[in-house]
């Protein structure tokens, strides 16, 4: 028996020295991990939106840290999912430097089909979600999470279709002039083509007309469409719009007229 | 008596720097930079501490004595609850404002330390068992009337 508690006495001594040094070292090692973020970049191919968050991650410890994961959620104010991102590294060795670049993509024709097209039309706040997950020294899960918002402002903001006049043209045909105008509080340089449909009580198209747009940032756009309707203009009942523009085509937005 | 008690006082005074002052003194320093981070642990080391002086006096004062293995069982099954108190079970969960209206979650996972820590305490407890149950054994060994080697008739 004195054997076993002197073999039991020295297990514990040693198991307590290498868990105070390994209690150290890993604290040491957590405080050298430097993060490092470069200037976030934002560009778009065709419809998609990216954006680049460059960072340079430091791990100056003795210590790996594996299954380093960067997660972005974008979500509407509704919470409904706009965009989804993943960054992940297997491993990043102790005393090593890497470069990790974590982008978000947004398709803004996929956001204008689905049910997230009030974002085109009305500014929102949007809610970012960004967690990290890694595991320091093999041993320590780790997550941290960040919960933010910012502000959404929408191509089409304001849409305002105003009261609309007509003018005879022949016995057939009336022409209609319809007061039409939004602004775009987007960051994005929205060109394209306004096409509208008018609807009599019957549900039938009785016109169409359109009208082009170049509007910049924080710009107003207002204009007259000019519409040629044929029959009675007291059976017009509601005009239906569709936007076309390098990023997107949405339609139709259905707008009862009085 | 008097040795006892003087070895017991140099022992907690030696506890005292090793288990008080070293660690209050790191955990101020790290404070400094992170204070919403480590100003809950100041709280942790004092308790971690006088549990620590309190059980190395008491059992210094009663060495000697059942009441020495006792103490030392005692000690042990308190430091296991400690550990998992103050690593709230293993998981351990922070929530920082660092701008307004901005918060970050922090999760830990330290179940494997915790175990780990668990481990090592339960070993000194099975010690502290073996060297009761051996104490209490010489101690019977010793009430017992020595045999005499008998005379030849």
């Amino acid at each position: 028996m004195k054997q076993t508690v002197r073999a039991l006495t020295w297990a514990t001594s040693v198991f307590w020295i290498i868990l105070l040094l390994f209690t150290v070292t890993v604290a040491y090692s957590a405080l050298q991990i430097r993060p490092s973020f470069s200037e976030p970049s934002v560009s778009n191919s065709g419809d998609v939106l990216t954006a680049s968050l460059p960072m340079i991650l430091y791990n100056g410890g003795f210590y790996d840290i594996s299954k380093f994961n960067i997660t972005t959620l974008i979500k509407d104010h509704r919470g409904q999912t706009i965009s989804c991102s993943s960054t992940f590294v297997p491993i990043i060795n102790g005393g090593a430097n890497t470069t990790i670049t974590h982008t978000m993509s947004l398709s803004i024709e996929q956001a204008a089909i689905g049910n997230l097209s009030h974002l085109l039309f009305n500014d929102s706040e949007l809610n970012v979600e960004a967690a990290v997950r890694l595991v320091y020294a093999r041993a320590f899960p780790i997550e941290i999470s960040l919960n933010l918002s910012m502000p959404w402002g929408a191509p089409f903001a304001n849409l305002t279709v105003g009261n609309i006049s007509t003018r005879p043209l022949n016995l057939t045909h009336v022409r209609v002039l319809l007061p039409l105008s939004f602004e775009n509080h987007s960051f994005l340089e929205m060109n394209g083509t306004v096409r509208l449909e008018i609807a009599d009580q019957s549900n039938h198209i009785v016109g169409n007309g359109s009208t082009g747009f170049m509007l910049s940032p924080e710009n107003r756009f207002e204009t007259v469409v000019e519409v040629l309707v044929s029959g009675d203009p007291s059976n017009i009942r509601e005009a239906h719009f569709y936007f076309q523009t390098a990023f997107f085509d949405y339609g139709p937005l259905v707008i009862a007229l009085v | 008596m008097l040795p006892r008690v003087t070895k017991a006082l140099v022992k907690g005074l030696l506890y005292l720097v090793l288990f008080y002052a070293l660690p209050m003194f790191l955990v101020r320093q790290v404070s400094g930079f992170a204070p919403q981070l480590f100003a809950d642990y100041e709280q942790l080391v004092t308790l971690f501490a006088a549990v620590v002086i309190f059980f190395a006096v008491a059992t210094e004062l009663t060495s000697g004595t059942i009441y020495q293995h006792a103490l030392n069982i005692g000690k042990a099954l308190i430091l296991i609850i400690f550990f998992v108190l103050a690593l709230d079970g293993g998981i351990m969960k922070l929530d920082l404002n660092i701008m307004e209206g901005q918060r970050v979650g922090i999760v830990a996972d330290l179940r494997v330390y915790l175990m780990m820590l668990v481990a090592i305490d339960l070993l000194g407890l099975a010690k502290s068992v073996l060297q009761t149950v051996k104490f209490l054994s010489d101690k019977t060994e010793k009430q017992m009337p020595q045999l005499q080697p008998q005379e030849d008739l």
